[in-house]
């Protein structure tokens, strides 16, 4: 510690964090990148001095989870955390640096850190890692990472270089597939078999063959996407009995866990996907040794991060959602259709690199929920590939007529609103990665106008 | 007009890795806004496909693990597609399934899966992967648009169908993007690449409809949203780049 390169980083990391946020502006990835590029070796030197690391991984759920375990962590010791999903090295660097002090010292000794599943076999070795968590494995960002199977192979690869515990969803294959081929320990978390539904739509599934002979998967049921009870009719590969058993009741999840006594948690979170987020970070809570009260306080201190079902009291009232990947878009638009009563929908879609270049992913989704079941009166298609959005939906079913396209973001939130104002209507906003933060900024803006001088509307872009 | 054209879409269980759903609901949308009947099959892994029921089939794109189980199923019946093709039959082969068309696909181990062989065609794999949006002028279609991502260079002695105008192409070297032989259209084109391109959906179901014996008109349809999605394209991602 303490060379000149090594402090150099670190004053600059720290510096543009500060000034930043003096701007109040997002200071969750540029630190680290700076940072970096004075110091490249600064994820190791930093990492050296943590006693312990747990990474949260997979395709979907990795922030929600993140969070959700920060939380509970947070309440038996002191951790650092990138909370804001700000999941590449120069994020898991920015984190750091948040307790770093200015002579280059971490001051707390355990990170509980989201990890970027493409970037887990660069940083694997600079972090002492010794519990991971892999949520699931979907379809997302192809254009990023080649195929599927080399997302698989790049978790593979990442995790090969720890000695840490597995803690994996049971009911996705391509987890399973995952704890298969580690040659560390596995435990398995997963919902109890007899909530599995039999399959009512078409859904994308990609572990829907046995990654080991390629036989297709049999299941007795799914729970959402390829998750479900499934099994190789032709080989060894099965859905393991989960050593961590969630069951629903009501807005709680009860876990059994071996002989254990049956532990009955309020969750903090809505969605089917959620649930699955806090099983997952229950047990991880379990792995690291936590009991039932500090995990049950971890929950009840828990905030939704930005863009996942998160109102904001715009008039009428908005609420945001990221979405980036079939199968978390199909759970955003299940969760809108199931609230009652019109809606006013604005979608903005961009293709950014942090986005995924490749917009065809719209089409997997299950977009014919917008004129089927979801009861949208009018829409707005917004970003760089709006009118791609706005194509997809008429492919899907939905009247040109009730659609308009607006790519600036700021226009697009006035043609929303307006509508929804008209028919006093709620508006679901879904945007992509890169639209997200200025999204927030946006609607943060719109709600402070109502409440300070309806009449007055700066600019917020 | 009582006949019914009917359409196979193959393996979509298997290969649909770039949305390739998108070409089948545009193709059979397109069909029901001028009123044509139409019926689409997805034919499921390890099924053979009986070729003289349909007028029209789509082969999609898989992973590399995934394109070679389909091709153990197709080499099956290859004499049976031999004949198919020859004798007109409209296919629309994207990505993985274009690489199928030919004889072999070399993988990054060397290791060569082979095609059906309908065409002389062949797909080596290289580094990097050629990713990226794409435009190419076609004779068919006017410009023809979308995104690639293949590993594969592909190289044939046929009429490509298109050249191109920004992106990679078949193999990022001799400036040709995809194939197109009596009625197969093979492209490393997604996006998927139907909905965006309305005269090249059009150009197939033309196709098929022929094939079919259906004596239908093609009346024009309100494309607007198409053309305003065309227009947003080739001014944000492909003249502004």
């Amino acid at each position: 510690m303490g060379s000149v390169a090594l402090l150099l980083g670190v004053w600059i990391g720290k510096l543009v964090a500060r000034i930043l946020k003096l701007a109040g502006r997002n200071a969750t990835s540029l630190p680290g990148k700076l940072a970096l590029r004075l110091s490249p070796r600064l994820l190791h030197r930093l990492g050296q001095q943590l006693e312990r690391c747990i990474v949260v991984t997979g395709t979907n759920g990795k922030t929600t989870t993140n969070r959700l375990l920060a939380a509970m962590l947070g309440k038996d010791m002191d951790i650092v955390s990138n909370r804001e999903g700000a999941n590449m090295e120069q994020g898991l660097v920015a984190a750091l640096l948040q307790r770093t002090s200015w002579f280059g010292r971490l001051q707390c000794k355990t990170a509980v850190l989201e990890v970027d599943e493409a970037t887990l076999p660069l940083v694997a070795r600079d972090l002492p890692i010794r519990v991971a968590v892999v949520t699931n494995v979907f379809r997302d960002q192809l254009d990023r990472y080649g195929e599927l199977d080399s997302t698989l192979q790049k978790l593979l690869k990442g995790l090969a270089q720890t000695q840490a515990t597995l803690v994996l969803n049971g009911d996705d294959p391509l987890a399973r597939h995952i704890g298969l081929h580690y040659a560390g320990h596995s435990l398995y978390y997963g919902l109890a078999a007899n909530e599995a539904q039999p399959l009512a739509r078409q859904q994308t599934r990609d572990g829907a063959f046995c990654l080991d002979c390629g036989h297709r998967l049999e299941y007795d049921g799914f729970f959402y996407g390829q998750l479900g009870i499934y099994h190789c009719p032709n080989c060894d590969f099965y859905r393991p009995q989960p050593e961590f058993e969630g069951v629903l009741a009501g807005r709680d999840l009860v876990l059994r866990q071996a002989t254990l006594p049956e532990q009955r948690f309020s969750l903090p979170v809505r969605g089917l996907f959620n649930i699955y987020n806090a099983l997952g970070a229950i047990a991880a809570a379990r792995v690291c040794g936590l009991e039932t009260r500090t995990i049950a306080a971890g929950l009840a201190d828990f905030t939704a991060p930005v863009g996942r079902m998160q109102p904001y009291p715009t008039s009428p009232e908005t609420i945001l959602n990221l979405i980036k990947n079939p199968t978390g878009c199909d759970g955003v638009l299940q969760s809108i259709s199931a609230e009652p009563g019109g809606k006013i929908l604005l979608i903005a879609i961009n293709d950014l690199a942090a986005d995924g270049r490749d917009v065809s992913w719209l089409w997997d989704a299950d977009f014919e929920l917008v004129p089927e079941e979801m009861n949208a009166v009018h829409v707005v298609l917004s970003g760089f590939r709006g009118e791609d959005m706005a194509l997809r939906l008429k492919y899907a079913g939905y009247p040109a007529q009730h659609m308009t396209v607006q790519p600036e973001l700021d226009a697009a939130v006035d043609a929303a609103l307006d509508q929804a104002r008209a028919l006093g209507l709620t508006v679901h906003v879904l945007v992509t990665y890169t639209a997200l933060y200025p999204m927030a900024g946006i609607l943060k803006g719109r709600s402070r106008i109502r409440v300070e001088n309806p009449a007055v509307r700066p600019s917020v872009s | 007009m009582s006949k019914t054209l009917r359409f196979a879409h193959l393996y979509p269980d298997l290969l649909n890795l770039y949305a390739d759903r998108g070409n089948i609901r545009t193709l059979v949308n397109r069909c029901r806004w001028r009123g044509v009947d139409v019926t689409v099959d997805e034919i499921p892994r390890g099924t053979s496909v009986d070729l003289d029921r349909y007028h029209f089939i789509l082969l999609g794109g898989g992973s590399d693990r995934e394109q070679e189980l389909v091709g153990e199923t197709l080499r099956a019946a290859k004499p049976e597609w031999k004949a198919a093709v020859e004798a007109g039959l409209p296919l629309l082969a994207v990505c993985g399934g274009y690489q199928l068309l030919g004889a072999f696909y070399q993988l990054p181990d060397g290791r060569k899966v082979p095609g059906l062989g309908l065409l002389d065609l062949v797909t080596v794999a290289e580094e990097p992967r050629l990713i990226g949006n794409i435009a190419i002028a076609t004779d068919l279609a006017g410009i023809v648009m979308g995104f690639e991502n293949h590993g594969g260079r592909t190289t044939h002695h046929h009429e490509p169908l298109g050249t191109v105008r920004k992106g990679h192409g078949n193999n990022g070297r001799d400036g040709q993007e995809g194939v197109l032989y009596k009625n197969v259209i093979g492209t490393y084109i997604h996006g998927p690449l139907l909905p965006k391109n309305p005269r090249l959906a059009d150009d197939v179901l033309a196709r098929a409809l022929e094939y079919a014996e259906i004596p239908a008109e093609l009346t024009p349809l309100d494309d607007t949203v198409e053309e305003m999605a065309r227009q947003a394209f080739m001014t944000r991602r492909i003249l502004a780049h």
